[in-house]
């Protein structure tokens, strides 16, 4: 049985005197012992989608197959779950008792999670008194103290900077390797969603397309043509060369994106003023095309 | 799953809070005492002694600045729920696998704790009034407390889990309370008010749980007890499924 596996969920947001939001609309996903990365817009139905994992959002129709209860189930939010009065090590020992975690389990699991953090050294500090990275650090470790079998992590990093970001990936990979659980990732950075074994996109409350990383950059072709403009009137006759050449342009706003474009000589292009690179595809490209065509869809 | 000890680590993290905000308890015996400093000063020389059982003005106000201080406290310990919901506590409680009631229980737990302690100190000034406080008296007094503090807290998480701000809840609880405080006999005895006053006053429950505290500190009061007690017990057991209720229908993190 896989750790994750939701099935055709629809959730519609009614509010009186607005019309209704469609957050999910037939959303399938199924993941197991892998991070898979929910990658999407604002709005694309990411955290709605962990508020059903969660059980806190309860869905108009479909199925939530696993998990089937919270046990085993941590979330790591958008911003952190902590008393700030409180220090982070009793901060973990309610997350502790929460999860039924044994008391003298919890003061083992505090030590090695602290170490495994670098927050050894701060667990009787006041969060408060810590900074945005460190108790983002100790918001990981409340999570992780009940060992979950299954991890969401919404935006996790949001408001940290780099270094912060950067740590709190490699303190997260650590651990991953230690315990080994499921993680469901909802992200719109696309260098987190490149950390994952797989991709899910998201657009309008679907699942777009699921792969790994590779095989998304991987069917963009081995280069993409990438066409700036800041000149919209420029924008229709640009994609006319380009399927004047059998290229396929996809629009995404002010820039035209054309996959399998190692054939194409830019230096043949009729219109002046418009930037023109050839370069190997990125997650990035993938995840513009095909969050695009999906909400077109 | 514990649910017991998910409710003890809750509230021991509510004891905890309050140790690190004394401001909270200074605000909450301090405001009934310099209530009651006034209102004795004001009315003592017109009113003299309450009531038939000669009771001054000055003791007979004690029983309610104690339901005051425990009304604050209330109000403090339901407010921490719109807190917990804007730092994220909550929806790290209500994600967890620890059942919903738990999270109530230690809101009320905790809250009733702290409520009379509070009002304890408010209360320790009644021998230098001129009542004697003996072991059943405070027993008693402790127990119709707990009630109010239950019952309040109870209704606040209620209110506290509809209500988004804390300016709201302020607005809402300040409506509610305050008119059910005055016509309980916390000031002046309500038995002897005319027409719909009296009507009011015994709809409340408030009063009733004054009458209670009353008879147990051996006070003048003009209500049966049994009654007092019964009504008192269901009036906080009322509260309490109410706060549980609440939290425990709906998801709001």
């Amino acid at each position: 049985m896989s750790a994750l596996d939701v099935r055709d969920l629809r959730v519609v947001y009614r509010r009186k005197g607005e019309p209704d939001r469609v957050a999910l609309d037939g959303f399938s996903l199924e993941s197991n012992n892998e991070m898979l990365a929910l990658l999407g817009p604002n709005g694309a139905g990411k955290s709605t989608l962990m508020g059903v994992i969660a059980q806190t959002v309860h869905p108009e129709s479909g199925e939530l197959v696993s998990p089937s209860s919270r046990n085993g189930l941590s979330i790591v939010f958008q911003t952190p779950a902590l008393d700030t009065l409180l220090t982070v090590r009793e901060n973990l020992r309610i997350s502790g008792a929460l999860h039924s975690v044994p008391k003298g389990e919890i003061e083992s699991r505090i030590a090695s999670l602290s170490v495994e953090l670098g927050i050894s050294d701060r667990l009787d500090e006041q969060i408060r008194h810590l900074s945005g990275g460190l108790a983002r650090r100790a918001d990981l470790a409340r999570a992780l103290i009940p060992h979950p079998s299954l991890l969401l992590l919404d935006e996790p990093t949001s408001g940290l900077d780099i270094d912060a970001r950067r740590s709190f990936w490699d303190s997260m990979q650590r651990i991953r390797a230690q315990l080994g659980m499921t993680i469901l990732l909802a992200t719109h950075l696309i260098d987190e969603a490149e950390r994952a074994d797989r991709v899910a996109m998201m657009a309008r409350g679907r699942c777009v397309l699921v792969d790994t990383p590779t095989r998304l950059r991987a069917s963009l072709g081995e280069r993409v043509l990438r066409i700036h403009t800041r000149n919209p009137e420029q924008l229709e006759p640009v994609m006319q060369w380009v399927r004047s050449l059998n290229g396929e342009p996809h629009r995404i706003d002010q820039t035209i994106i054309v996959p399998d474009a190692h054939s194409i000589d830019v230096q043949s292009c009729p219109i002046d003023g418009v930037g023109l690179t050839i370069a190997p595809p990125t997650l990035e490209d993938a995840y513009s095309i095909r969050t695009n065509e999906g909400a077109l869809a | 799953m514990s649910g017991l000890g998910a409710m003890n680590a809750l509230a021991k993290r509510e004891l905890i809070r309050q140790t690190r905000q004394p401001s909270r308890i200074i605000a909450s015996v301090a405001t009934p005492l310099m209530l009651w400093v006034f209102i004795v000063g004001g009315f003592s020389s017109a009113m003299g002694e309450v009531a038939d059982a000669g009771t001054s003005l000055t003791a007979y106000t004690i029983p309610g600045m104690a339901s005051l201080t425990v009304m604050f406290a209330s109000i403090f310990a339901a407010i921490s729920l719109i807190q917990d919901r804007h730092d994220g506590v909550l929806r790290a409680a209500l994600v967890s696998p620890a059942p919903k009631w738990s999270i109530a229980m230690s809101k009320i737990g905790a809250g009733s704790l702290l409520a009379l302690i509070q009002a304890l100190i408010v209360l320790l000034t009644l021998p230098f009034l001129g009542v004697s406080l003996t072991p059943t008296g405070v027993l008693g007094a402790i127990g119709s407390l707990l009630c109010i503090s239950i019952a309040l807290i109870g209704i606040g998480l209620a209110m506290a889990w509809i209500v988004d701000s804390t300016q709201g809840f302020h607005g809402v609880m300040n409506a509610l309370l305050m008119p059910m405080w005055l016509l309980s006999g916390a000031v002046f005895p309500v038995e002897d008010a005319a027409g719909w006053m009296r009507v009011i006053a015994l709809a409340n429950p408030l009063t009733w749980t004054h009458g209670a505290m009353r008879d147990a500190l051996g006070m003048s009061n003009a209500f049966n007890p049994m009654l007092a007690w019964a009504i008192s017990i269901g009036f906080a057991a009322f509260g309490a499924g109410l706060g549980i209720w609440a939290i425990s229908r709906t998801n709001k993190p």
